[in-house]
């Protein structure tokens, strides 16, 4: 069992695929980890797991190779292997409520430097300076955005981009989304985009009231992309 | 009868590696039926869930084996103050030394009471390792920028809850509803040779518990929409009740879950203190981990106590300070 899921946080750690589910930086100590695991294995099998004998009638599920409770261990390899889960797309977008972040103050600092005559910004740093900055640094600056394309509730309605964002690992990742407008070519579910275009301007929401309208972007031009390697953002900068 | 030196069965190792194979060859064949975006969403929050989980676990069975074998018995229990009653925050404060994810705390919290830590002591480390180690303090003030006060209010919430509890199980708590029997290294081993089977006993059953809490949070998190909560942010009461009640389903580690709580702008600050407290002292990963290694006599009564005085002091502290 070790030797397993030892060879898996091996992997983990080496391949690309982590991205999907962790941070980079996470990649270096489960690779460290499954090191540990394989040794402890090889050590186990070489030496022998050295338990004491139970006594009779004691019930408690352990077996020769460990307790009982290992063969648990077994279902995230299974599930990686079989499922091989993508990163988080449309399907969940569509069943969260949107991320609204942003200093409670209103002040953003200065945005970046435009790179070929647009400004890259990460989606949840897009939403965040549309919906609460108060210097609305945005207005008239032309943004570039990377998303993939999520449905909107009713159809005909275009489509939105969106983004997940986390910290930790995709079970805390939040989406931000932003309602395209302007672009009538009908786009897939969970299709990549580049796309470039000015924000609508809106007044910006009070600090305290939750905010669940999507920003609106009037986009200049939408080209269609790979997915990116790390297909999230990992913006403090967004709470 | 002396003891023996067991190795590991050929036969479950063989089983499981024909279960592997199986798997890994049979992919082309079953892609379609694991096709649903549902089961999809699920499987990469499970995934995800117990990749970040496992590292820290590696770290928290690394130390507990080194606490159960290399450490002489008995050192500890002379290390903390000799009153029960003030050894407990001792362990409380000492758990600031920690970082991690909550996971590590449980399998260490037990080897520490196996070496002479009086449980209440050992709870409390374990309650206050995951909550207020310098990673945590860190993330939450990025959360709450300009709000340094979430800080300060997080750390004495959770100190609080740590040593409460534990002081409650001195008075409250016994021996006997801790289930679990904890292997013993055999005679005439080598403290490596112990080091090593602790830490692989150690992270087998840990392990195990984690992928349980990990299948409930992760169910939890897909099957639970979350724009239910916009109903309850108006009564202050309700969305404390409510807001903690969903740090236990979340199951969300301590070092992210202040993003989230900021995210959830609906809210009170008071509330979202109760939810940044009570779930790294309790949640279905933990509460898996708990059953796992105390027995389910114990976590069934642990869980409730631990929820109530973590909300309690949530609610007091931010009474307080918010």
């Amino acid at each position: 069992m070790l030797l397993t899921v030892g060879g898996m946080a091996l992997w983990l750690g080496l391949s690309d695929a982590t991205l999907s589910y962790v941070r980079a930086w996470l990649r270096l100590p489960l690779a460290a980890s499954g090191v540990v695991l394989l040794a402890l294995a090889l050590a186990t099998l070489r030496w022998g797991s050295g338990k004491e004998e139970e006594p009779a009638g004691h019930d408690h599920g352990h077996g020769d190779g460990g307790p009982r409770s290992a063969w648990l261990l077994v279902v995230p390899v299974l599930v990686l292997l079989l499922v091989a889960p993508p990163a988080l797309g449309s399907y969940a977008a569509s069943r969260r409520a949107p991320g609204a972040g942003g200093d409670p103050s209103g002040d953003f600092p200065a945005l970046p430097e435009a790179v070929g005559g647009a400004v890259p910004l990460p989606v949840s740093e897009f939403v965040s300076r549309a919906l609460y900055d108060r210097g609305q640094s945005l207005a008239g600056v032309r943004v570039r955005m990377l998303g993939f394309v999520t449905p909107a509730d009713k159809p005909g309605e275009g489509y939105r981009l969106a983004r997940f964002n986390f910290f930790c690992c995709a079970a805390d990742a939040t989406v931000y989304e932003v309602a395209v407008r302007g672009d009538s070519t009908p786009r897939r579910a969970d299709q990549w985009l580049l796309v470039e275009g000015r924000w609508l301007p809106e007044p910006v929401a009070k600090a305290t009231a939750p905010s669940t309208r999507r920003p609106v972007l009037i986009v200049d031009s939408a080209t269609p992309v790979g997915p990116p390697a790390d297909r999230y953002e990992h913006n403090l900068f967004a709470f | 009868m002396g003891a023996t030196r067991r190795r590991p069965r050929l036969v479950d190792a063989r089983l499981l590696l024909l279960v592997i194979v199986v798997a890994a060859g049979s992919r082309g064949l079953v892609s379609g039926l694991f096709d649903d975006p549902a089961l999809q969403t699920w499987s990469t929050i499970f995934v995800s869930i117990t990749i970040q989980a496992l590292p820290f676990l590696v770290l928290g069975v690394l130390l507990s084996g080194a606490v159960a074998a290399l450490v002489p018995p008995g050192w500890l229990a002379r290390a903390l103050p000799r009153r029960a009653a003030l050894a407990v925050p001792v362990a409380g404060l000492a758990g600031a030394a920690l970082p991690g994810c909550e996971c590590a705390s449980v399998p260490i919290a037990a080897r520490l009471r196996d070496r002479g830590v009086s449980t209440a002591a050992a709870f409390a480390f374990m309650l206050a390792a995951p909550a207020i180690n310098p990673v945590v303090l860190v993330t939450t003030a990025v959360a709450f920028p300009g709000r340094p006060q979430m800080v300060v209010a997080r750390f004495l919430g959770s100190l609080l809850t740590s040593v409460g509890v534990g002081l409650l199980w001195l008075r409250l708590g016994r021996e006997s509803w801790i289930g679990r029997c904890r292997v013993r290294a055999a005679e005439g081993q080598n403290r490596w040779q112990s080091f090593g089977a602790t830490v692989r006993e150690d992270f087998l059953q840990a392990g195990g518990w984690l992928v349980v809490g990990a299948v409930a949070a992760a169910s939890l998190q897909v099957f639970v929409p979350r724009s239910l909560l916009d109903l309850v942010a108006g009564n202050e009461l309700l969305a404390a009740g409510c807001l903690g009640l969903l740090a236990v389903l979340l199951a969300i580690c301590s070092e992210a879950d202040a993003f989230v709580a900021a995210s959830l702008r609906q809210f009170s600050l008071s509330a979202r203190l109760v939810f940044l407290v009570v779930g790294p002292a309790l949640d279905v990963k933990l509460i898996a981990m708990h059953t796992g290694i105390f027995g389910r006599r114990f976590a069934l009564r642990f869980a409730p106590l631990t929820f109530g005085v973590a909300a309690a002091s949530a609610l007091l502290v931010g009474r307080w300070l918010l």
